[in-house]
């Protein structure tokens, strides 16, 4: 009786502390909905009279590209998730699977790549990235972060799990590695490339130094940077900053809903942290 | 035998799959940081062109800058606050939610959504609800702060949201640490007769140390790279309370066009980062070989 009653209490008050934490974004729907008069009024409140007015929404996508900016992130994120994946599974591929010459020394090498944060390097990439004409394009903003080492380290351990035999047999009835990474590695990954890939799209996705820095034209900004927009010219329409901020968090929320399950299962997250 | 038979003749295969990581490594990661370097020490254009070795004339008017003091000042509060918060918060949450109860689901994910939301969505919530005319904080709190826009408080209401944007990933990594103990070592500390609070200090946070590791070293890089929030919310201010160094990077290389002044700045950041996680990892290593 006792033990049921502890439970139950630590159960509401786990709830509880998990109300506190989403709070930031029940008041972000919240303020979405409300009208300027409702933001206007004091002492300030929390919900909105009514939810079915979609104003703010159509605000702003009346007012900015809005379209334009998810289009731009979705083009810039998968880009940036393929190329990514690709290469580091082609270098996974051959750590896993060859021995040969500075291996040790090229897998530490791009290893250390993940000891230099990006940001420190960003005042030399913007010179380079517009020295290669690619600011304002797709590829200057992508082109930063092609390089997946820890990616290339979880798939390295991956693919060392698939027996060696089953390579041998493979090239010995005349197929190629190309074709043996592609038709089978990959796919006997599939699970952890598909947990790596959202990580990878999510990070993109939600990156916002970089596309600010590369990018000038409204056409060829992100979401992250043009919510941002979004207060710069409407300095006191509070509601629409916070209806941007929702229609930014809609596809990441959506994402997470969708990968939860992979993400709290049983294995380590660590091994898979960008 | 196969081995020896692979190892006999070149095979050029193996470079070539690893040549395209490492080409961009090279172009996006290693060349720009040797060129901070070499940017750090040499008069540099308007345009990024390095003209002559100057030596650390660089290094000394950046240490004379009243900006920089206050950048690398606010880093080192920012990062000394908001890692242990952040990791001693994530750890309470995973120890609420290890246990399997009928609730968890929805615990479980109130405790993980924040980690969906971008810098950039957090930032303008933030700076509404935080905001002295028409934010909710202080109306729920019943205090009357300007938060950001009070000089003695931005750099606090600034760790919030910082901690914020942290607790609920690395309540993740924790939660999954705390479940892959072995449940036998927590049973054999029950049967010894400790309790809940003991079993958890002497027995699960020692048994997740390496996982603590990784999110403090993670955490502390993190922390000294902040620069999205300060962009968006507080532009340095009020009066420098908040600048960064990897702001002031920003703005004195890319707004300023200073270059070099910009790559010494980085650097600091990258060896506060550097010489952080180097402590955490050997202090680990120590402690590893002590116990």
């Amino acid at each position: 009786m006792i033990r049921h009653f502890r439970s139950a209490i630590t159960q509401l008050m786990s709830i509880a502390v998990g109300l506190v934490l989403v709070f930031p974004i029940v008041y972000a729907v919240a303020g979405a909905f409300k009208t300027p008069a409702e933001f206007a009024v004091w002492p300030p409140t929390l919900f909105a009279e009514s939810y079915l007015n979609f104003d703010n929404f159509r605000y702003v996508f009346g007012h900015s590209p809005m379209w334009r900016y998810m289009l731009n992130s979705l083009i810039t994120a998968s880009l940036t998730t393929i190329v990514r994946l690709t290469l580091a599974s082609l270098a996974a591929y051959a750590f896993a699977f060859f021995d040969f010459r500075g291996k040790r020394t090229l897998f530490l090498l791009i290893l250390i790549t993940m000891m230099l944060p990006g940001e420190t390097l960003t005042i030399t990439n913007y010179r380079t990235v517009s020295r290669m004409s690619l600011t304002d394009t797709y590829l200057g903003i992508c082109i930063v972060s092609f390089v997946g080492a820890s990616q290339m380290f979880v798939l390295t351990g991956q693919f060392r799990q698939i027996p060696v035999e089953l390579r041998d047999a493979a090239l010995l009835d005349g197929c190629g590695d190309m074709r043996y990474l592609a038709r089978v590695v990959l796919p006997m990954s599939r699970g952890i490339l598909l947990t790596l890939g959202l990580q990878c799209f999510i990070t993109q996705w939600n990156s916002y130094l970089w596309p600010l820095l590369v990018t000038g034209r409204d056409s060829m900004r992100t979401v992250q940077v043009g919510i941002t927009m979004l207060t710069n010219t409407e300095a006191t329409n509070y509601e629409v900053v916070l209806a941007g901020a929702c229609i930014a968090m809609a596809p990441s929320l959506l994402m997470f809903f969708l990968s939860r399950r992979m993400m709290t299962g049983t294995q380590t997250g660590g091994a898979v942290v960008e | 035998m196969q081995r020896s038979f692979r190892r006999r003749r070149f095979n050029l295969k193996p470079y070539l799959f690893v040549l395209p990581i490492l080409v961009f490594a090279v172009w996006f990661v290693f060349y720009p940081f040797l060129r901070t370097i070499l940017s750090s020490v040499s008069l540099v254009n308007a345009s990024g062109e390095i003209l002559s070795y100057v030596g650390l004339d660089n290094f000394r008017y950046m240490l004379e800058k009243r900006e920089f003091k206050a950048a690398f000042a606010n880093t080192v509060t920012l990062t000394a606050v908001n890692v242990p918060v952040t990791v001693v918060i994530s750890l309470l949450l995973a120890v609420l939610a290890t246990k399997k109860r009928p609730l968890s689901p929805v615990y479980e994910t109130l405790f993980s959504l924040p980690m969906a939301l971008s810098m950039a969505t957090i930032s303008l919530i933030f700076r509404l609800m935080f905001s002295p005319n028409v934010g909710i904080i202080n109306r729920l709190l019943g205090t009357d702060l300007g938060w950001f826009e009070d000089e003695s408080t931005a750099m606090g209401t600034m760790l919030i949201l910082t901690v914020w944007m942290g607790v609920s990933f690395n309540y993740l990594l924790f939660l999954s640490a705390f479940r892959g103990i072995p449940a036998d070592r927590i049973g054999a500390s029950q049967v010894d007769g400790a309790n809940a609070i003991q079993t958890l200090i002497h027995v699960r946070i020692p048994a997740i140390m390496p996982t603590i590791v990784y999110v403090v070293a993670t955490n502390a890089i993190l922390a000294i790279m902040t620069s999205g929030p300060v962009m968006i919310i507080t532009k340095g201010g009020p009066n420098r309370a908040t600048s960064t160094l990897i702001y002031m990077m920003y703005t004195s290389g890319y707004a300023s066009s200073n270059d070099s002044l910009a790559a010494c700045v980085s650097l600091v950041a990258f060896l506060l980062a550097f010489t952080f996680t180097f402590l955490t990892l050997f202090l680990d290593r120590k402690k590893v070989k002590a116990g």
